[in-house]
């Protein structure tokens, strides 16, 4: 039956009918040269060996299946944290759109930022233009307070010198002079999203720190009690930053989030669309600089940016994503050491409820084998998480972990029984993982939405953790951080669990028998 | 028919309970059930108890007439697992409401049973009496009569409304039934010398399944299991078994009982639980069908399979060894399976520090103390606070438990395993055991232990309520230390008696003052033992001790 008005089929239907499916057996037979299809089996299978793997990891120019994004990404997460900011990236337009998708899809939110739009001459002869009409229809169409200005690859290999544009263009005034145009360069070809998002962090704070590109005299620290908080690129974000600022608040520490773009990125729908909304304000992001300390929640997103502040003469402290008890034990007494308070009951009795939920379901977790991929901080913060709940994280694999990260995570192994058997991947890609999966299988597999393929090709089950998650909505709303936050990730790997455990026992007078309502 | 008044009299008058057949004409009368506290937070009701002695019967309609509560609460609540048909986990219910109540719901029943047999014919159609049809006095005795001979299906009432008891009454209410209506109703295709009976067994877990293989090894076939993945069919022949094993005493030793007295079936308590306790088991049946009249090689292919079964077993539990070095354990559970476990933990390697004797008989301690040795520590009742203590002092690592410590185990922060009901691991058999051992090594190296012992790590130390309640106990201990009246006054002051709220010190005067040398004589000076009688075994210790009490006066 094809298409019918009366009965609208959606794609997943539609496609199965047996006209369609003869019209796709004929173009197969008779125009695509169809290979014989124990030969597929056989590579199939064979791609599943031991021998594979070797080849598989052999591989020295290819990437297949990225678990990274890049530096341009992450500048525009960071931008978007401060108030009425838009991002302005230099370079191709094509670039920008993807950012904007791909922050549309996780978030499910309108996600604004522009581009320079630099075509093939600008390509040529420079981008001057482009920054200077940009600048000019950016402030006067979407009236931003701040433009925060990043660059794609293209502006960088033809080596635009952004603080100079800007210049330029205030000089022929596409804003006016004292306007807050903070930028950083964030090449694609080095690093990853994460070290744009530090770049833009870095560029962000020093503008408003070191006398905005030479037009303001450099901020005189005046040491107050107040504490820095960053994030980091984290997909959590929305749900993550305000758990951060209710802890604050039951401590009763006076904060500043740099970077908040818990708002922007959840916005109510109740008739008016926000362009902007919430953030770090212009005034909170100058007076940063007076702070006692800045704590950075992931290591790996500020490595550039907590050197800038202890220069500053600023006490930091970075986490790796800390994830569970121990991990969220230490944070928190970190801030109180530097804040000078006390740790209030009500966290005690959250963390009493973590323990309790821990010790309750731990049963099922203990002795369980994960995969997990991501961003090197959330790897070893979830590693960490396993090991206390008695699971063996046997894969742990970064794109865009480094040899120094490497090194942090087999630490981390060390520290642990249930790490013995565990191996570290820094640099390596999906399809490595797909290797690992097949000769060395584990129980489940963490990471983001493009898991779902390792799931379909090797039968391990995914939880999704992790940037982006494109296929499952609102997780992002719940914060993984924080006593609570390790609560969601305990359950999110529970319901995985005893999904798992129904769907292997539900047929009916075969497996049934232990389809059973209590688990 | 007898009235449930009468059913229930002549339950309690149980001559195959050792406990009762010592008691007077009148305490007989009384029941052997413990009367629940009004104000206690106490377990389940008569009709609960009915229920989960039923409902492993798979291919039964389970109906329950009465409001939602009932089966709202205990639709497929419990881990009993199936071969075959799923339909003893649809929830069926009359789930009546405010017109039947006035109306009566008789009726309703009625239809209900018409509909199950209409959409699902089963063999049978179980109907169970709840609280409030039996107080609007709907009759279901009669309506399953009618709907029985109106639709040609057997329809069984089960009439154990709550309100009558305990869950233990009705487990036995529940056997009644199956005496009353189910059992000897129909006839097996065909006999062999080697079938039996297994009653009280609920496969749980599907722990049947780990000693049944055993059994068809040895060529006995179950006629019918009472009622772990039983079907109606086999239970309705099953007075044509040759021997029955009755697994759990307390709920089903009146249809064992019934079913000897009526079909000359002999059976033995016993149990899957332990290596021991199987060998002894499977020994036990073959002697019992060999008696019977089976050929008596039987008796010595069980002997090849026990000692292939054990070393087996043995082998598989040694490996276990070098992990549990040092390890101690501390056993809290009710009696059989004290001392049922405990040769399998020790051959694990495992040093029990303690074990609770609460339920245990005479026989239970003796046991435990031939294995454990004469200074084997056994609790009576112990606080949280004690536990904790005893795990703070490193005297214990891990404690096995029931469901219902689970929960002050956790709280205690002491490493916790279910060997009870609620569990989801099935211990039965040798390789039951095994699994068991393996259960405890998962459990004394999970990592979330060492995470529930520490406080948080800003808290000052000595400042949680775990270390101010060891200090007040260690205060405490001190100050009785340094003063013998008050430590007399403390020892004095333990209950023994906990129904009747009789503490040892009044005992013991009334062993001096009236020189009492029995049970009987204490219970009528005291009123200790006139409860549940549970505590009978301490006041014979302690009528035993009498001498020595008196000498040291």
């Amino acid at each position: 039956m094809t298409q019918n008005a009366e009965n609208v089929l959606d794609h997943l239907e539609l496609f199965r009918g047996p006209e369609y499916q003869q019209m796709l057996a004929n173009k197969r037979a008779l125009f695509e040269d169809p290979r014989d299809p124990a030969e597929v089996e056989r590579v199939r299978e064979w791609a599943k060996t031991p021998e594979y793997r070797e080849k598989n990891f052999a591989r020295e120019a290819l990437t297949v299946n990225p678990a990274k994004a890049c530096q341009p990404l992450g500048a525009v997460f960071a931008a978007v944290g401060f108030e009425g900011t838009i991002p302005f990236v230099h370079g191709s337009q094509g670039c920008v759109a993807y950012y904007r998708s791909h922050f549309s899809r996780h978030f499910k939110e309108p996600s604004s930022c522009v581009s320079s739009s630099m075509t093939e001459d600008a390509a040529v002869f420079g981008g001057l233009n482009n920054m200077i009409d940009g600048l000019a229809n950016t402030y006067s169409m979407y009236k931003p307070k701040m433009i925060a200005v990043s660059t794609t690859c293209m502006a960088e290999v033809i080596g635009d010198d952004l603080n100079a544009f800007i210049k330029t263009a205030k000089e022929k005034g596409s804003v006016p002079a004292d306007y807050d145009v903070p930028f950083a360069h964030t090449p694609a070809f080095v690093g990853s999203h994460v070290t744009g998002y530090d770049n833009v962090m870095k560029g962000i704070l020093e503008h408003f720190w070191d006398g905005k590109a030479g037009t303001a005299p450099k901020l005189e620290r005046q040491p107050n009690g107040k504490i820095n908080f960053i994030g980091g690129f984290d997909g959590y974000t929305v749900g993550n930053l305000r758990e951060i600022k209710r802890l604050f608040g039951l401590m009763g520490i006076d904060y500043t989030i740099l970077g908040d773009n818990s708002d922007v990125w959840d916005t109510p729908t109740d008739g008016e669309f926000r362009m902007y909304d919430g953030g770090t304000t212009l005034t909170d992001a100058a007076e940063a600089v007076h702070a006692k300390a800045t704590i950075s929640m992931q290591e790996y997103c500020t490595e550039k940016t907590l050197p800038l502040i202890a220069a500053h003469g600023q006490e930091v402290a970075a986490f790796n994503h800390p994830i569970g008890v121990a991990g969220t034990d230490k944070f928190l007494m970190t801030l109180a050491r530097i804040a000078g308070v006390e740790i209030p009951e009500a966290l005690a009795l959250e963390r009493g409820r973590l323990v309790d939920a821990i010790a309750d379901s731990s049963a099922h977790i203990h002795g369980k084998k994960f995969a997990i991929y991501g961003d090197p901080d959330l790897c070893l913060g979830l590693a960490a998480f396993l090991l206390e709940l008695g699971a063996e994280p046997t894969h742990v694999l970064a794109t865009n972990g480094n040899k120094a990260w490497a090194e942090k995570v087999q630490a981390l192994f060390d520290s642990s029984p249930f790490g013995k058997n565990c191996h570290v991947y820094p640099g390596k890609d999906l399809w490595h993982m797909r290797s690992l999966l097949f000769t060395e299988p584990v129980d489940f597999l963490i990471g983001n939405t493009y898991g779902k393929y390792l799931e379909r090709d090797t039968g391990t089950p995914l939880i999704r953790i992790g940037f982006p998650i494109f296929d499952r909505h609102h997780h992002h709303r719940y914060p993984v951080w924080g006593y609570q936050g390790g609560l969601n990730v305990l359950v999110w790997i529970l319901d995985k669990i005893f999904d798992e455990i129904d769907k292997s026992t539900n047929v009916p007078s075969k497996t049934d028998y232990s389809f059973d309502i209590i688990r | 028919m007898s009235s449930l008044s009468a059913t229930i009299q002549a339950v309690f008058d149980e001559p195959g309970c050792g406990k009762n057949a010592n008691k007077s004409a009148a305490e007989r009368k009384k029941g052997c059930t413990k009367q629940l506290q009004p104000g206690g937070a106490a377990g389940g009701c008569a009709f609960d108890g009915a229920k989960i002695a039923l409902q492993p019967l798979t291919d039964v309609a389970h109906l329950v007439h009465g409001p939602i509560a009932c089966e709202g609460n205990s639709w497929d609540n419990r881990g009993a697992k199936s071969s075959g048909s799923a339909l003893w986990r649809t929830g069926f219910t009359t789930d009546i409401n405010e017109t039947d109540i006035v109306f009566g719901g008789e009726k309703r029943l009625y239809k209900a049973i018409r509909e199950i047999i209409e959409k699902y014919d089963p063999p049978a159609v179980f109907v169970y009496q709840t609280c409030l049809p039996a107080m609007t006095g709907d009759d279901i005795n009669a309506v399953c009569k009618a709907a029985a001979a109106k639709f040609g299906k057997p329809v069984i009432p089960i009439n154990s409304p709550g309100f009558v008891g305990p869950k233990n009454l009705g487990n036995k209410l529940a056997g009644e039934a199956l005496l009353d209506h189910v059992i000897g109703t129909e006839e097996p295709a065909y006999t062999t010398p080697y079938d039996i009976n297994i009653i009280g067994e609920y496969n749980l877990s599907g722990e049947l399944w780990q000693v049944k293989p055993l059994l068809d090894e040895l060529g006995i076939r179950i006629l019918s299991c009472i009622s772990g993945d039983g079907k109606y069919h086999e239970v309705a022949s099953s007075h044509r078994a040759r021997a029955a094993m009755m697994v759990c005493s307390k709920a089903m030793i009146n249809v064992a009982r019934k079913m000897e007295e009526r079909y000359g079936i002999p059976f033995f308590e016993g149990s899957f639980y332990g290596i021991g306790d199987t060998s002894d088991s499977l020994r036990e049946i073959a002697r019992l069908l060999v008696e019977r009249g089976a050929p008596d090689d039987l008796l010595a292919r069980t002997e090849t399979v026990i000692a292939r079964e054990e070393a087996r077993a043995w082998a598989a539990i040694a490996p276990y060894k070098p992990r549990f070095q040092g390890k101690k354990v501390l056993l809290i559970t009710g009696g059989v399976k004290s001392w049922s476990v405990v040769a399998a933990l020790q051959e694990a390697g495992l040093e029990l520090v303690g074990t609770s004797v609460k339920k245990s008989t005479k026989e239970d301690k003796e046991r435990i103390k031939e294995l454990m040795g004469q200074d084997a520590h056994m609790i009576e009742d112990m606080t949280p606070r004690e536990m904790y203590k005893m795990l703070k002092d490193a005297r214990a690592d891990i404690m096995l438990s029931g469901g219902r410590s689970q929960f002050i185990a956790l709280k205690a922060a002491m490493p916790w395993l279910d060997i009870n009901q609620e569990r989801h691991h099935a211990y039965m058999g040798y390789v039951g055991m095994v699994r068991l051992v393996e259960e405890i090594s998962k459990t004394l190296f999970n990592p979330v232990w060492e995470q529930v012992r520490r406080p948080a790590p800003w808290n000052v130390p000595g400042d949680s309520w775990q270390d101010k309640a060891i200090a007040q106990m260690d205060a405490e201990a001190a100050a009785l230390a340094a003063d013998p009246v008050r430590a007399e006054v403390a020892r004095r002051s333990r209950p023994v008696c906990v129904c009747k709220n009789v503490n040892l010190g009044t005992i013991e005067d009334a062993v001096r003052s009236h020189a009492l040398a029995t049970v009987a004589e204490v219970k009528s000076h005291t009123n200790a033992t006139g409860g549940c009688g549970a505590c009978a075994v301490r006041v014979e210790e302690i009528l035993a001790a009498g001498p020595a009490l008196v000498a040291a006066e």
